[in-house]
């Protein structure tokens, strides 16, 4: 700590000691010896007072930045203005001057070559800017205006408040028409599927005030316990976001019509290297065409004429169909999946919505994209993996809801008495995949 | 678990053949069997396959846990899969190492499946053991923690 003295020049006392030795004040003070006398014997050490005043930090720059709203305005003008500048420069309509024209220009106009995307240049309206912050909450005189102000988080208990003198009004009001008799069980109105409630984040900004854990999960709580009681509508509502609902329909492929007027779909399948391609005619015996061969001959293997033989299983139309397929790569599982693939995809043009629906579910339409000896990896890292799949005859009728695969179901050394070789011998398995996790 | 070295198709030839061999044997006894007894006798061998296994699944298991450096064999309840996994593997295993070296897999295998269905047999015994040795170390139980 670099210490400046500055001696007051109106005090400098003179203090006088009898004894030799020095003593170190409390407080920090300078000695300044005068000249030793020549004479031996007990010195008279004259000392000039001089205060020592250390440089200290400045603690009112270290509080956060307090905006005031008149700031906040300001700031909200300049930016108007200098949008219009903006557009002006950039040669655009200043009316119709939206937030991605000024990202383009300014991006245009100062090229930044920083990674940190957040360091680059931005130019954007001031409340995106600048964090949220509660106006004073006191008047003058040092009253609090809002009357839950010394809780500490006014919003939120004012919040939870309301809501729970809602809850008792609907109970009140519910009693009321019971004891009329005219109280009669409402469907609960079905406007809940496609939301959720907001995320603690979400209420923090919302509420502009730090939350907890346990007051998110308490207000969650009392959220259901309104809406157990009976819808209450908007107010509800403002606390629920929509989800966007994943929803990955099958593409059905158009029905073509060859030069006899035989009605077929075509469609494409992958599984590990194979890529197979199916045409699947709309009447026929049940044979099948590979690459020129007979399926009895092209597959000599039991499994693999199993798998070319589900799609159609599963949708009883075994003997219905024509298939004429190409495939390459891959070995021989890997072929057989392919053209399972591309024929399941191909029926879907010659099948009901509700079957397309069912095929889905059993995971028809797996798009696989590892192998089987990727498994082994990802059964050690936390990453999603896509793995391949086998369904057996039993498992078609079985809804797949709980089809997540063993690997992240159970790490290995998860549980105790699981070794590293009990993993290992699961590695040859493959593995059950949900396709879409749909809800 | 039948499976080696990635055969699958040996694997399944096997169990296609001990399938077999189970229905011939029924079969066989069938024909043989007054018409009272035939009613008894069960002849689809994929019933008779799902019930040995059945038979032959243990309820309780062993753990080895160590405390105060001694490793004590506590009784420990099995999950459905571990305990599917246990009777497969003692049926496996039993097959492999106690039949002679001229018979052949699908042979024994359908001997153990077919005597495991009438809970008798090693297999069966071997789970009889598994629950005896549990029931020894009873007192033990407090030592687990899941």
């Amino acid at each position: 700590m670099a210490a400046s003295c500055v001696s007051c020049g109106a005090v400098v006392s003179q203090r006088l000691l009898l004894r030799p030795r020095v003593s170190l004040a409390p407080r920090q003070v300078l000695w300044r010896a005068a000249e030793l006398q020549s004479v031996p014997g007990p010195q008279i050490l004259r000392l000039k007072h001089v205060t020592v005043v250390t440089t200290k930090k400045n603690v009112k720059a270290l509080r956060r930045e307090t905006y005031t709203v008149d700031f906040i305005k300001k700031q909200i003008e300049e930016f108007n203005i200098g949008k219009r500048h903006l557009a002006n420069m950039m040669g655009e309509d200043p009316e119709t001057f939206t937030q991605e024209d000024i990202d383009r220009a300014i991006a245009y106009l100062f090229p930044s070559g920083l990674f940190e995307k957040r360091a680059r240049p931005v130019m954007k309206h001031p409340e995106q800017i600048f964090p949220k912050q509660k106006a004073t909450q006191w008047g003058e005189d040092g009253r609090p205006f809002h009357y839950l102000f010394y809780t500490g988080k006014q919003s939120y208990y004012s919040l939870m408040h309301d809501t729970y003198g809602k809850i008792l009004d609907i109970e009140k009001h519910k009693n009321q028409l019971q004891a009329k008799g005219l109280f009669s069980e409402k469907d609960k109105t079905t406007d809940l599927i496609g939301s959720r409630w907001l995320i603690k984040e979400e209420l923090e900004e919302m509420l502009v005030e730090k939350l907890s854990d346990q007051d998110y999960a308490q207000f969650v709580r009392l959220m259901e316990r309104l809406l157990q009681g009976g819808a209450a509508g908007e107010f509800v509502q403002s606390f629920r976001r929509s989800v966007t609902v994943q929803s990955e329909k099958q593409p059905i492929e158009p029905v073509q019509h060859d030069a006899q007027g035989m009605a077929f779909s075509t469609s494409e399948g992958r599984r590990k290297s194979a890529k197979a391609e199916a045409v699947v005619y709309e009447h026929g015996n049940g044979r099948i065409k590979i690459n020129g061969i007979d399926y009895l001959l092209y597959f000599p293997v039991l499994q693999d004429r199993e798998q070319l033989m589900f799609p159609f299983h599963f949708l009883d139309r075994l003997g219905k169909h024509d298939v004429t397929c190409t495939v390459s790569g891959g070995g021989r599982s890997a072929q057989a999946g392919a053209i399972r693939l591309a024929m399941a995809r191909a029926l879907c043009s010659f099948v009901t919505e509700e079957e397309v629906e069912w095929m889905r579910q059993v995971n028809s339409f797996a798009h696989i994209w590892n192998d089987v000896s990727r498994s082994s990896t990802a059964m050690h890292s936390n990453l999603p993996h896509k793995s391949s799949f086998r369904l057996d005859c039993s498992r078609l009728i079985r809804a797949s809801a709980n089809g997540r695969s063993r690997a992240r179901r159970e790490p290995a050394g998860s549980l105790p008495g699981r070794s590293a070789e009990y993993c290992q011998e699961r590695r040859g398995r493959v593995h059950l995949r949900v396709a879409n996790t749909h809800q | 678990m039948m499976m080696k070295g990635g055969n699958k198709v040996l694997a399944r030839s096997l169990m296609t053949q001990t399938l077999e061999a189970v229905k011939r044997k029924q079969f066989k006894k069938f024909h043989a069997a007054s018409s009272e007894e035939q009613a008894t006798i069960e002849r689809n061998p994929y019933t008779i396959f799902h019930q040995a296994l059945k038979n032959c699944e243990p309820v309780i298991g062993l753990a080895p846990i160590l405390k105060g450096g001694r490793f004590y064999q506590v009784p420990v309840p099995l999950s459905d899969r571990r305990r599917r996994f246990l009777a497969m593997k003692w049926m496996i295993t039993e097959c492999r190492e106690k039949k002679h070296r001229r018979t052949l897999m699908p042979e024994k295998l359908s001997q153990e499946l077919l005597q495991a269905f009438h809970n008798q047999g090693p297999v069966v015994k071997r789970k009889h053991d598994m629950h005896k040795m549990a029931e020894a170390n009873r007192a033990l139980a407090h030592y687990r923690w899941w």
